[in-house]
């Protein structure tokens, strides 16, 4: 062999391919080691889930390494802004400075991994609260890769699950049974999770939502409510709101939680029967005497929602008991 | 009642900064929570020129569960019944809070552009989308006209 490689060279990239094993690569010119390349990630333990930005370093050795300093190059960083790698990469420089004459790569690393663990924050923003990922937030990367605060995470799960006994319990007895046991779901995916909701549920919620400004009227909505009712009033005048001409007790507009618990507002397929059940019983005998399709009723006589939205321009808000 | 939790607040603050093409979605000034919508009816369907108007409220637990949302506006369609009531799985089942108001708006826009009447909450407007269609959007034309429109 021509070229003798520096003892130290030879033991420090003896220690890198033991240490980190089949995560560190060494491209080496004949038998000379030259690029050395390993993606640094935040010390989480084991938890590779947790772990949500990562970096790829990379050390060129200059022919007089460990005496002169390396060539370093950071690539494909994820999650990372660019101020934080500007801030690495001078933390860099310095390092290099003070680490002339002794191998420098696990300090590198090192270097490397504590800033990421400091910054170890998903980017974008938790699709159930609409807030960022902020310094002080618990979060918590599904197996699909989705990212949430776990305490929003939770709220999700515990209403799914509520959901699903609601509607099962609905069910004859017989298809209980048989129906499939509760199986949680990713809110952007609906991939099958599976989370310790009690744990989640432990986590504060998100901070950026506790500090955000309260909700306020601008004017430009005032504008808009003012159109609105308008507009209301204008449908009201020619009959073209539901529930007009309608003999039967008027429908119930949304104005509070409890009008959507014996009102079943939003039917779907398997609920539409029910639904219609409802309006038979309610208008009578004949459900559809007086509101056969394809001929509007001419009778403009209103029972509907909005009774009394065009003398006060809001809409009336009342109990359930029909008057 | 509670104050207005922040994604309220934020969805708000979205819907008047960037509208939805078609959509105008505007709480009330009483009630924070309940919302004045207008769709306007697709091109190129039985809707189209028609100013639909409709009722959304986001209950206690929303966005956990899904908004409730209504017709106000006279509409004919086979998945819309007499109450102004909406057969769309993304408002029972299929919800996520991962939908938004806009989401949800805009899935009743793509119902009005696509009548589903295998799917009905009206039985007897599907019954005659089905049977035939021709005088079903001939009546969807007439309602729209009649209730819908600025005249
Ligand atoms: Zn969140
Ligand atoms: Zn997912």
């Amino acid at each position: 062999m021509s070229v003798t490689v520096d003892e130290r060279v030879t033991d420090e990239v003896e220690a890198l391919e033991a240490i980190l094993m089949d995560d560190v690569v060494i491209k080496r010119v004949g038998d000379v080691p030259d690029i050395i390349e390993t993606v640094v990630h935040p010390s989480t333990g084991d938890d590779i889930d947790q772990q949500f930005v990562c970096v790829t370093l990379e050390v060129k050795l200059t022919p007089g390494y460990p005496d002169t300093s390396p060539e370093v190059t950071l690539r494909n960083p994820r999650g990372l802004d660019d101020e934080l790698l500007a801030t690495i990469n001078s933390q860099i420089r310095e390092k290099l400075n003070d680490c002339l004459g002794q191998p420098v790569v696990f300090e590198l690393i090192e270097l490397i991994r504590e800033n990421l663990t400091e910054s170890n924050l998903p980017s974008g923003q938790c699709v159930i609260c609409l807030y960022g990922f902020t310094e002080g937030d618990v979060f918590i990367k599904t197996q699909c890769y989705h990212h949430f605060h776990s305490h929003c995470l939770a709220s999700h799960l515990i209403a799914g699950k509520k959901y699903y006994q609601e509607e099962l319990e609905k069910l004859p007895n017989w298809q209980q049974m048989q129906a499939p046991p509760y199986q949680q779901t990713c809110p952007v995916c609906r991939c099958p999770v599976s989370c310790d909701v009690e744990t989640l549920n432990t986590a504060p919620p998100p901070v950026d939502s506790i500090t955000a400004p309260p909700f306020c009227l601008t004017d430009e909505l005032k504008d808009l409510q003012l159109k609105m009712a308008t507009l209301l009033a204008e449908q009201v005048a020619k009959g073209g709101v539901v529930g007009m001409g309608d003999t039967g007790p008027p429908p119930l507009t949304i104005t509070t939680p409890a009008d959507n618990d014996d009102e079943a507002t939003n039917g779907t397929s398997s609920g539409s029967q029910d639904v219609n059940k409802v309006d038979a019983t309610r208008n009578g005998s004949s459900s559809n005497d007086n509101s056969s399709p394809g001929s509007p009723s001419s009778r403009p006589v209103y029972h509907g929602p909005y009774r009394g939205f065009n003398r006060r321009g809001k809409p009336a808000r009342r109990g359930r008991s029909a008057r | 009642m509670a104050a207005l939790p922040r994604r309220i607040i934020k969805e708000t603050q979205r819907l008047m900064q960037e509208p939805v093409p078609g959509i105008s979605a505007v709480p009330s000034e009483t009630n924070a929570r309940y919302f004045h919508v207008i769709v306007t009816g697709p091109e190129d369907s039985p809707f189209e020129g028609g100013l639909f108007k409709l009722e959304l409220f986001l209950p206690e637990d929303y966005p956990m569960s899904a908004p409730k949302v209504r017709f106000i506006t006279k509409i004919y369609h086979p998945n819309i019944d007499r109450l102004g009531r909406i057969c769309l799985d993304i408002l029972k089942d299929k919800w996520s809070p991962a939908l938004q108001i806009r989401t949800v708006l805009l899935s009743i826009q793509a119902l009005l552009s696509a009548p589903n009447p295998d799917d009905p909450l009206a039985n007897d407007v599907a019954e005659l989308w089905k049977v035939n269609e021709s005088e079903a959007i001939r009546n969807a034309k007439e309602w729209t006209r009649r209730y819908a429109m600025d005249n």
